[in-house]
C-alpha cells in the first residue's frame, strides 16, 4: 500500500515536474495583412481560460504549453486559431480584409456590417477620442454623412444635431440610444473616453425598430466593457487652452463720436444736439468738415463716470484654461468582467467666469452562469455637471452695444453704465461680475440592469430594467445694482429643483438560425417607458446680505413667491423584426413595430410602423469576382420604413382651464386670471381660471416614410472604399400647434396633424487608406451630404405662420428656412436715381434702393419675395490621417457651402439709425456720403425714415465656410516605456478651430454663429494616454 | 407579441395618464367657480403689456392724433408704432394690430365664458346672477367698443353663439350701425340691471354703465358711410347721450376732483372723479404685480428709473397749452412760434394742465419740486425731442410704483372714464344739437377745475414753474360764442383735459376732420421732427387699422378689408 502510495506521489511529482519543465512562456506579435502591428487583440489559451491582449506594438506573452491551442481574436477579424508547437514564439497575422464582418448594433441586436441594408454610419470613435469639447457630438461635426451638428463655445453648450435635414415642424432631434437605452437628452453628460462605438441610423428602414420617436434618425452609442482576458488601466489627461477668436470691431470712443457728428450733418440736423459729443466743425451743412471731436470728462451729470476708451469685447473675454482627466480600469475574467471609470472635465470659458465643471462615473460589469447559459449584468454611469450661470448671450451682445466711452467702473468704484442719449442697456462686465457666484447642479443618473438567457441554443431571453433620472438645482442671487441711469435697489434668492425621470423596461426574445447557405434570425419584444417631470421653484426680496452663504430662502423678507408643476407620459410598444441572408449574397430584413402613447386620443394611441430592406451583393456574384475582381466588395441596398413623432404636449388631447393668478411677465403680457377687484391696491386678489388648451382626442402620431438606396463599396482590396445614399423623406401628418382665428380667444392653442414636408438628399463617403511602407500609413476620409427640403402640405390658414405674404407667396413647394423679404438694389447715388426710382417712402441720396418686384411704382409689402434659405447646400468633411514610425498626425476639414445667414450683427455695424443708443461697427465709417459715393454702405443717419431695418438682402450674407476644425500630431512613447509594463503610452499637441475661410460677403466674424451665441473659441490641447 | 403580453399583465394601463395641476370645464359650472370666472372677465381689463397697449390706448389714440410722437430709441423700437405714426407706413401685417386684435378678443373670450357659465345658473342658485351678467355685458360692451374704434368692422361674437360656430362669423355681417347697436345694447343692459353702488369699488355701477353708454353712443351719433367720411350726426342719438349724462351727472355719485393732479396720484386713485377704472395693484402674490404694464415704456432714462422713453409729447401739442391774453386757447395762431425751452415757459402763458401732462426740461417733474426733469431723461432728444408724458408716471418713490427691470410701472389705477369725460360728453351733445349757449357753463367747470390746479406746480422757491393764465369762456366778454366757436372751444377743452390720455385720435375720427388735422399737423411738425418728413394721412383709410391680415387667412377670406386697404 505504501509502495503505491510512494509511487503514486512520485508520479504526480512528476507529473509537476513535467509541467513546469513544459509550460512557459510563449512570446508573439500580431499584425494585419499590411504588417501592421495590432493593439488589443485577445489572446487566449483554448485549453486553461488563461488570456491576455496585445499591446500597441502588437505584442502579447502569455503561459501557453505546446499542443494547446492559441486563439487570436479581434473585433472585425476571422478568429485565428494556432497550435503551440517547441517554438516560444508565436507570430499570427490576422485578416482584416474584411471589416466588413465588424459588428454594429443595430437596435435590439447586433448585425455585421454586410449583412446591412439600411443607411447606417459608423463613427471612427478614435479619430475624436482626444478632442476636447465636453460633448461626444460635437466632435462629430462633420464626421458623418447626412449629420448636420451646429453648436456653439459655450463650456458646456448642447449641440443641434439634424439627421438629414430638418424633418418635421416641430422637434427635430433625433433620438439617442446609449447601451440599448433610449433617451432624448443628448450625450453631453457622457464621459467621452468610455464611449466604444457610435453609430447613425440614417434611415427608416434601420431606425424603424425603435419606431416611436425615430423620425428623426437614431445614434446609437455603445460604451466600453472589459473583455475576457481583458485587464488594463487607462489614464488620459489633457489641458488646453481657448482663445477669443471672432471679437468684432466696435468704435472707440472718439470714432463713436465721429460717426454721430457724420449721421447729424448728412441729416443737416446740428450735431451738437447731443448729449455726450460736442463738435469743432465748420458749421457747413453742405461742405461739412470736422475739426475735432470733443469728449467731455464725464458723461454723466453727477460727475462719476469719467470717459473711458472701453474695448468690451476685451473687457468680457479671456484667455482660459480647459482641463481633461480618465481613468479607467477594465478586469475581464472568463466569469465576469468589469470596468470602472471616472472622469474630471473643467472647461473655463473664454468669457470671464463663465465654467463648465463634469464630472462622471461609470461602473459596467457582467456575470456569466449556468456554463455560459445566463448572462447577467448592468450598465450605470453617474454625472454631475456645474456651471456658472452667466448670461453669454447678453454679454456678447452688450459688448457690441454699450458705447466705448462708458468706463467700466465710475470713480467710486460703482459700476459704469448708460448715460443720457445711450439705449437702456446692462454693463456687460457687472452681468459677468454680479452673476458669477451663481451656479446651476446638474445631475444624471443613467443605467440598466438585464438579464440573458439561451433557453435553447441560439433563441436569447434578455430582459432589462433601466432608469434614467437627471435633475437640475440651482440656488441663484439676484442683487441690487446701480449702473449708468440704469438701477435696480432689489435683491433676490431664487432656489429651484426639478427632476425627469424615465423608466424603461425591454424584452426580447431572439432566434438565430444557419442551415447550408441560409442564414436568418429573429426578433420580438416589448418595451415600455414611463416619463415624469416634477418641479417648483421659490423665491424671496429683500435679503439684508448680497452673498450666496446668506442667500437661502429663508433670509428672504418680502414677495415670496413660488411655483412648481409636473407632467408624466407614457409609451408602450412591441417590435419584432426578420433578417435573411442566403449566401451571403441576397439580404432581407423586414420590420414591424407598434407603439402606444399616452399623448394621443384614446382612439389614436397606437400607431404601426412597417420597415423593410433588401440587399444584393454583386461582389459575391461569380460573374463580378470573374469581370471586375477589383471589387472586394459591392452591394446595393434599398429600404423602406415609417417612424412615428410624438412630440407634443403630454396633455394635448384635453380641454384643460388652469389657475394662472399672475405670470412673471416681463416684456410680455401678463396671462394672470387675478384682478383687485376691491381696489385694495394689495394683498392677495380673487381669481379665476382661464383656458389653456382645447383639446383634440383624434390627434395620432406623425408619420415619416422613407426610402434609401444606396451602394456599399470597396476596392483594392479595401484600399478604397465608400458609400452612396440617395433617400426621399416624406413626414405626414405633422404635429403642429397653429396659431388661429382671434376671435376663438385664449386658449385657442391645440395641437393637430395638420402638413407635410418632403426632404430629398445625397450622401457620399470615400475612404483611401494604404500602408505605403513598412513604416508609413496613409487614410483619407472624405464625405459630403446635401439635402433640399419643401414644405408640401399646410392648413391654408397658417400659412402666414410661415415666411411668405399670406396670398399670392407662401411657404409651400419650399424650404421651412426660406427667408422672405425685399430686395435691396444698392443706394441711390444721385438725385436723379432718387427721382427714377418707385415711390419709396423714405428715399434719399445715400439711402437704399428697394427693388420694385411687382412694378406697380410704389415700394410695400407686396415687393417681398424670397431672398434666401438658411439651410446649407452641401456639407462636407475632409479627414486626414498619417501614421509614421512612432507618429501619427491627422488633421480634418469641415464646411458647409450654400447657407444663407442673416446677419444681424448688420443692424449695428452698418447703420446709426437702428439702434441710435447703441455703439457702432467699425464699418460705419466706411459709410456713403457724397465724398465717397462708392461705398456699399448707406450713408449714416440718425432716423430710419427710409425703413431699413426692414429684412431684406442687405442682411443676408453667405454662410458658407470650411474651417480647419482639428489638427492634431501625437507620438507613441510605449517602446521607450516598455520596461515600466506600460501597454500603451501617446502624447500628443492637437489645436481645434484653427482658421475659418469665409466668404467675402459675410461681414461679421464667424458664419458658423451669426447672432450673440457663446463664440467658438480656437482651443490648443497637449495630453497624454498611458495604459498599464 | 407572446412575450409581450407575457410581461405587461395590465398593458391598458400603462398609457392612462391624467393631466396634472388643471381643471376640466365642467369643474367650473358651480357657482363658486363661476363668480371665479368673473374675476377671470375683469383681470382681462390690464392683461395688455407695452406692445399692445389697450388699457390706456396711448399707442393707438396718443401718437396717431399729432399729441405725442412714439418715443424710444428711434423709429425702428416697436417700428410698428412707427408705422402708425407715420400711417403711410402702415401695413396689413404688421404684428402689433394683429396682437391687439388677438388679445381684445381673448379678453371677449373670457367674458363669454364666464357669462355662459352664469347665464345657466339659477337666481336661486347665485343671487348675484343678474348683478354678474350685467358686469360681465359692461365689460364686453368696453372690449367691442375698442376693437370698433381700432378696426371699425369686427366680427360680433357673444354667448349666444357655439365655439363651432366662431368661423362663421364675418367682420361684415353686422352694419356698422348694428355693430354700435350690439355695443349699446351690452350697456343698455348694465345701466338697466347694475345697482348704483358695489361694495368692490372695481366693479361697474348703473352710472359707469349709463356713462359708457353716453360714451358709445355719442360715437355712433356721427354716422359715417362704407368710406369713413361723416355724414351727419344723429340727433336722436345726440338726445338721449344728453340725457345719460344728465343722469349721470345728476346722481351726485361724481364730481371733478379738487385739483386736476388728483387723477395722476396713486393716492388718490377710485377718487370723486374716477367713474370706471382698471384695478392695479402690486405686492399681490404675483412676481410683478397685476400692475399697469401697458405703460411700462413710458418711464424717463434716468438713473431713478431707466427705461423706456416712449410716448412724447409733440412740439405741437406744447404749443397748444399756450393761452391768449384772455386766459383762452390760440386756436389759429398758437403753433406759430415754438414754445421749447427755457424762458419760453415765462414769456409766455399757458394753460395750467400743461406742467400736469408732460414733463419739460427745467421743470420739476410729476409735482417734486426738487426733481427736476433734464434733457437727459430723454431717450433720443435728437429724434423725438425733450419731452416726455407724465399722467401716468408715479414718482420713484410712490408706494404704487413697481420696477421690474428693464420696465418699470406702477399700480396706479388707469381711468377709462372719468367725470370730465362726462362733462364734455354733454357739452358736445349740446353743442351738436345746437344748444350751444347751455354748454358754456359745462365746458367752464372743467376750465375752473383747471384753473384751480396750479397749487403742485411749483418749484422749491414756491413760484410756479410756468407762466399760467387760463380763464372761462364769457360770450361777449373774451369770445364771441357762437356753434362754430362752441365747436372749436369744446374740440380744444377735450385736447386739453385729456392730452395724452390715449383717446385723441379716436376723437378726430369721430368728428370726420382726421385726415385734414393731421396732414396740415405734419405739414409743420415735419421741419421740427424729422421722423415725420414722409408721414401722411391717407384719407378714406387711415381712419382704422387694416383688419390685420392674418385675421384674413384664419378666416379663409371671410373677413373683409376695410376701405382703402
Amino acid at each position: 500500500m505504501m509502495k503505491k502510495v510512494i509511487f503514486y506521489c512520485c508520479l504526480m511529482l512528476m507529473a509537476a515536474l513535467n509541467s513546469v519543465a513544459q509550460t512557459r512562456t510563449v512570446n508573439g506579435t500580431v499584425t494585419d495583412q499590411q504588417n501592421n502591428p495590432m493593439e488589443g487583440v485577445s489572446v487566449g489559451v483554448a485549453e486553461t481560460g488563461k488570456a491576455t491582449q496585445t499591446d500597441a506594438k502588437g505584442k502579447f506573452s502569455i503561459q501557453a504549453e505546446p499542443g494547446q491551442t492559441l486563439k487570436f481574436s479581434y473585433v472585425g477579424a476571422k478568429l485565428y486559431t494556432v497550435r503551440v508547437g517547441t517554438n516560444a514564439t508565436v507570430n499570427a497575422q490576422l485578416d482584416l480584409t474584411n471589416s466588413l464582418d465588424d459588428v454594429v448594433v443595430t437596435g435590439y441586436q447586433k448585425e455585421r456590417k454586410k449583412d446591412l441594408t439600411g443607411a447606417v454610419a459608423v463613427v471612427n470613435v478614435k479619430d475624436i477620442k482626444d478632442i476636447p469639447l465636453g460633448n461626444p457630438v460635437k466632435a462629430l461635426q462633420g464626421r458623418v454623412p447626412g449629420v448636420q451638428i451646429t453648436a456653439d463655445g459655450s463650456p458646456n453648450g448642447a449641440a443641434s444635431v439634424r439627421i438629414r435635414g430638418i424633418g418635421t415642424l416641430g422637434n427635430n432631434d433625433p433620438l439617442y440610444v446609449i447601451d440599448g437605452i433610449p433617451t432624448k437628452r443628448g450625450l453631453q453628460e457622457l464621459n467621452q473616453n468610455d464611449i466604444e462605438s457610435i453609430q447613425v441610423l440614417k434611415d427608416a428602414s434601420s431606425a424603424t425598430i425603435y419606431g416611436s420617436r425615430a423620425a428623426n434618425g437614431v445614434i446609437i452609442v455603445t460604451t466600453k466593457r472589459a473583455k475576457a482576458g481583458y485587464s488594463r488601466i487607462d489614464f488620459d489627461a489633457s489641458t488646453s487652452l481657448q482663445f477669443y477668436t471672432s471679437k468684432l470691431k466696435t468704435l472707440n470712443a472718439e470714432e463713436r463720436g465721429r460717426a454721430y457728428w457724420q449721421a447729424a450733418v448728412n441729416d443737416r440736423s446740428d450735431p451738437n444736439f447731443n448729449q455726450i459729443y460736442q463738435y469743432d466743425w465748420n458749421n457747413n451743412f453742405d461742405n461739412p468738415m470736422l475739426n475735432r471731436v470733443i469728449i467731455p470728462e464725464f458723461i454723466d451729470g453727477a460727475k462719476t463716470m469719467r470717459s473711458a476708451n472701453t474695448d468690451w469685447f476685451d473687457e468680457i473675454s479671456q484667455q482660459s484654461i480647459l482641463q481633461s482627466y480618465n481613468l479607467s480600469i477594465a478586469n475581464g475574467t472568463e466569469k465576469g468582467n468589469s470596468l470602472f471609470s471616472f472622469s474630471y472635465y473643467d472647461s473655463k470659458g473664454i468669457i470671464k467666469e463663465t465654467r463648465g465643471k463634469k464630472l462622471t462615473g461609470r461602473v459596467n460589469t457582467d456575470y456569466t452562469l449556468l456554463n455560459g447559459k445566463l448572462k447577467i449584468g448592468e450598465n450605470f454611469s453617474g454625472t454631475y455637471m456645474k456651471d456658472v450661470l452667466i448670461p453669454t448671450a447678453d454679454v456678447t451682445g452688450l459688448s457690441q452695444i454699450v458705447f466705448s466711452i462708458v468706463p467700466v467702473y465710475t470713480i467710486n468704484g460703482g459700476w459704469g453704465g448708460p448715460a443720457a442719449g445711450m439705449a437702456d442697456r446692462q454693463n456687460p462686465v457687472r452681468l459677468i461680475e454680479d452673476n458669477k457666484q451663481n451656479y446651476n447642479n446638474f445631475w444624471r443618473v443613467f443605467g440598466n440592469a438585464y438579464a440573458e438567457l439561451q433557453l435553447i441554443p441560439n433563441l436569447l431571453l434578455r430582459t432589462s430594467y433601466a432608469i434614467d433620472y437627471n435633475g437640475n438645482y440651482a440656488r441663484t442671487l439676484r442683487k441690487s445694482y446701480t449702473s449708468g441711469f440704469l438701477s435696480d435697489p432689489s435683491n433676490a434668492v431664487n432656489t429651484l429643483s426639478n427632476y425627469d425621470g424615465n423608466r424603461i423596461w425591454q424584452n426580447t426574445l431572439s432566434y438565430a438560425i444557419k442551415k447550408d447557405k441560409h442564414q436568418a434570425d429573429f426578433l420580438i419584444g416589448q418595451e415600455q417607458i414611463n416619463t415624469i417631470y416634477q418641479g417648483f421653484s421659490g423665491t424671496r426680496q429683500g435679503l439684508a446680505l448680497e452673498n450666496l452663504d446668506y442667500a437661502y430662502l429663508d433670509a428672504g423678507s418680502t414677495l415670496k413667491d413660488n411655483a412648481g408643476s409636473g407632467t408624466s407620459s407614457a409609451l408602450l410598444s412591441y417590435f419584432a423584426k426578420a433578417n435573411y441572408s442566403y449566401n451571403d449574397r441576397y439580404l432581407l430584413s423586414a420590420t414591424i413595430r407598434r407603439d402606444g402613447s399616452s399623448r394621443f386620443g384614446k382612439e389614436n394611441q397606437f400607431g404601426y410602423f412597417p420597415a423593410f430592406s433588401a440587399g444584393w451583393r454583386l461582389s459575391e456574384e461569380k460573374f463580378i469576382k470573374e469581370t471586375l475582381p477589383v471589387f472586394s466588395d459591392l452591394k446595393f441596398r434599398y429600404g423602406w420604413g415609417k417612424n412615428g413623432n410624438q412630440e407634443i404636449a403630454n396633455n394635448a388631447t384635453y380641454t384643460l382651464y388652469s389657475a394662472v393668478y399672475g405670470t412673471n411677465a416681463v416684456g410680455n403680457y401678463d396671462a394672470g386670471t387675478a384682478y383687485d377687484i376691491s381696489g385694495a391696491n394689495t394683498g392677495q386678489l380673487p381669481s379665476g381660471f382661464a383656458l389653456i388648451q382645447q383639446g383634440n382626442n383624434t390627434l395620432r402620431w406623425e408619420e415619416t416614410a422613407q426610402h434609401n438606396v444606396g451602394i456599399d463599396f470597396a476596392l483594392f482590396k479595401n484600399e478604397l472604399s465608400g458609400s452612396v445614399d440617395y433617400f426621399i423623406k416624406k413626414t405626414s401628418d405633422i404635429l403642429i400647434n397653429p396659431a388661429y382665428l382671434a376671435v376663438i380667444g385664449e386658449g385657442g392653442s391645440r395641437f393637430a396633424n395638420g402638413a407635410s414636408m418632403q426632404n430629398k438628399g445625397i450622401e457620399f463617403l470615400l475612404s483611401w487608406s494604404k500602408q505605403l511602407n513598412k513604416d508609413l500609413n496613409i487614410t483619407l476620409t472624405g464625405n459630403a451630404s446635401s439635402y433640399s427640403n419643401k414644405v408640401t402640405k399646410l392648413p391654408a390658414e397658417i400659412l402666414t405662420s410661415y415666411p411668405g405674404n399670406g396670398t399670392d407667396k407662401n411657404i409651400l413647394g419650399r424650404p421651412v428656412t426660406s427667408i422672405f423679404g425685399y430686395v435691396a438694389d444698392g443706394i441711390f447715388k444721385s438725385v436723379e436715381e432718387v427721382n427714377n426710382h418707385a415711390a419709396q417712402p423714405g428715399k434719399d441720396v445715400g439711402r437704399i434702393r428697394y427693388k420694385d418686384l411687382n412694378g406697380d411704382g410704389t415700394i410695400d409689402a407686396l415687393d417681398r419675395d424670397y431672398i434666401g434659405n438658411s439651410a446649407p447646400n452641401w456639407l462636407y468633411g475632409f479627414n486626414t490621417s498619417i501614421n509614421y514610425k512612432n507618429f501619427d498626425f491627422s488633421f480634418f476639414l469641415q464646411g458647409v457651402q450654400g447657407s444663407d445667414v442673416t446677419n444681424t450683427y448688420k443692424g449695428l455695424t452698418d447703420f446709426a439709425s437702428l439702434a441710435p443708443g447703441a455703439n457702432f461697427g467699425n464699418r460705419t465709417l466706411q459709410a456713403f456720403t457724397p465724398q465717397n459715393s462708392g461705398s456699399t454702405i448707406p450713408a449714416l443717419t440718425l432716423v430710419d425714415r427710409n425703413n431699413e431695418g426692414r429684412t431684406s438682402t442687405y442682411f443676408i450674407e453667405s454662410g458658407s465656410y470650411l474651417k480647419l476644425r482639428n489638427i492634431q500630431i501625437g507620438y507613441n512613447l510605449q517602446p521607450v516605456l516598455k520596461n515600466l509594463k506600460v501597454q500603451r503610452a501617446r502624447i500628443y499637441l492637437q489645436a481645434s478651430n484653427v482658421f475659418t475661410i469665409k466668404d467675402k460677403s459675410y461681414t461679421a466674424t464667424d458664419p458658423e454663429n451669426p447672432g450673440n451665441a457663446y463664440p467658438i473659441p480656437l482651443i490648443t490641447t497637449l495630453g497624454m494616454s498611458v495604459s498599464f | 407579441m407572446a412575450a409581450g403580453s407575457l410581461f405587461c399583465a395590465s398593458c391598458s394601463k400603462v398609457l392612462d395618464e391624467q393631466p396634472q395641476g388643471v381643471v376640466s370645464s365642467e369643474e367650473l359650472n358651480t357657482p363658486e367657480n363661476a363668480e371665479k370666472m368673473v374675476i377671470a372677465a375683469y383681470s382681462a381689463l390690464g392683461n395688455d403689456y407695452w406692445q399692445t397697449p389697450y388699457s390706456s390706448m396711448w399707442a393707438y389714440g396718443s401718437i396717431r392724433s399729432g399729441d405725442a410722437y412714439k418715443g424710444g430709441d428711434g423709429p425702428g423700437d416697436v417700428g410698428d408704432f412707427n408705422a402708425f405714426e407715420t400711417f403711410n407706413l402702415n401695413r396689413v401685417d404688421l404684428a402689433n394690430a394683429d396682437a391687439t386684435w388677438y388679445r381684445l378678443y381673448l379678453a371677449i373670450g373670457r367674458v363669454n365664458d364666464a357669462l355662459t357659465r352664469m347665464n345657466n345658473l339659477t337666481a336661486e342658485q347665485f343671487a348675484l346672477r343678474e348683478t354678474r351678467q350685467a358686469e360681465l355685458r359692461f365689460l364686453r360692451g368696453h372690449f367691442y367698443f375698442l376693437l370698433k374704434i381700432l378696426f371699425k368692422r369686427v366680427p360680433y361674437i357673444d354667448e349666444s353663439i357655439p365655439k363651432t360656430d366662431y368661423e362663421k362669423i364675418s367682420n361684415t355681417d353686422l352694419t356698422d350701425e348694428q355693430l354700435w347697436d350690439k355695443i349699446t345694447a351690452d350697456f343698455r343692459f348694465a345701466a338697466d340691471k347694475l345697482p348704483e353702488s358695489q361694495s368692490d369699488r372695481g366693479r361697474s355701477t348703473k352710472f359707469a354703465a349709463k356713462a359708457y353708454l353716453a360714451k358709445a353712443l355719442l360715437y355712433q351719433a356721427y354716422i359715417q358711410d362704407d368710406r369713413n367720411n361723416v355724414t351727419s350726426i344723429s340727433q336722436p342719438k345726440l338726445t338721449e347721450v344728453l340725457s345719460l349724462t344728465d343722469e349721470v351727472i345728476n346722481s351726485g355719485k361724481y364730481s371733478l376732483s379738487a385739483d386736476f393732479a388728483n387723477n395722476f396720484l396713486s393716492r388718490f386713485e377710485n377718487g370723486p372723479e374716477s367713474v370706471f377704472a382698471i384695478q392695479y395693484s402690486k405686492d399681490d402674490g404675483t412676481p410683478n404685480g397685476r400692475s399697469d404694464n401697458g405703460h411700462s415704456l413710458n418711464y424717463p432714462m434716468n438713473v431713478e428709473y431707466g427705461c423706456c422713453g416712449f410716448h412724447a409729447p409733440s412740439q405741437n401739442l406744447v404749443n397748444a397749452f399756450k393761452t391768449s391774453a384772455a386766459g383762452l386757447p390760440l386756436f389759429d395762431s398758437y403753433n406759430a412760434v415754438n414754445t421749447a425751452a427755457g424762458d419760453d415757459f415765462v414769456t409766455n402763458s399757458f394753460d395750467p394742465r400743461l406742467d400736469h401732462s408732460v414733463a419739460i426740461p427745467g421743470h420739476p417733474y410729476k409735482y417734486r419740486p426738487s426733481f427736476i426733469f433734464q434733457v437727459s431723461w430723454t431717450r433720443a432728444p435728437q429724434v423725438y425731442g425733450r419731452f416726455m408724458s407724465m399722467k401716468e408716471t408715479v414718482l420713484p418713490d410712490d408706494p404704487a410704483f413697481k420696477r421690474f427691470p428693464p420696465f418699470m410701472s406702477s399700480s396706479k389705477n388707469w381711468d377709462i372714464i372719468r367725470y370730465a369725460d362726462v362733462l364734455l360728453f354733454k357739452a358736445e351733445a349740446l353743442i351738436e344739437l345746437g344748444r350751444f349757449n347751455d354748454a358754456v357753463p359745462v365746458i367752464n367747470s372743467v376750465r375752473t377745475r383747471a384753473a384751480n390746479s396750479t397749487s403742485l406746480l411749483i418749484k422749491t422757491d414756491g413760484s410756479s414753474t410756468s407762466n399760467y393764465r387760463i380763464d372761462t369762456y364769457k360770450p361777449g366778454i373774451n369770445c364771441v360764442w357762437t356753434q362754430t366757436y362752441a365747436r372749436e372751444a369744446l374740440r380744444f377743452e377735450r385736447r386739453m383735459e385729456f392730452a395724452m390720455e390715449g383717446y385723441r385720435f379716436f376723437d378726430l375720427v369721430r368728428w370726420g376732420i382726421a385726415a385734414e388735422y393731421l396732414n396740415s399737423y405734419f405739414a409743420v411738425e415735419k421741419s421740427r421732427a424729422s421722423h415725420l418728413r414722409d408721414a401722411f394721412f391717407k384719407k378714406n383709410r387711415d381712419e382704422y387699422l387694416p383688419v390685420p391680415l392674418n385675421q384674413i387667412n384664419f378666416s379663409k377670406g371671410l373677413y373683409k378689408q376695410n376701405t382703402g386697404w
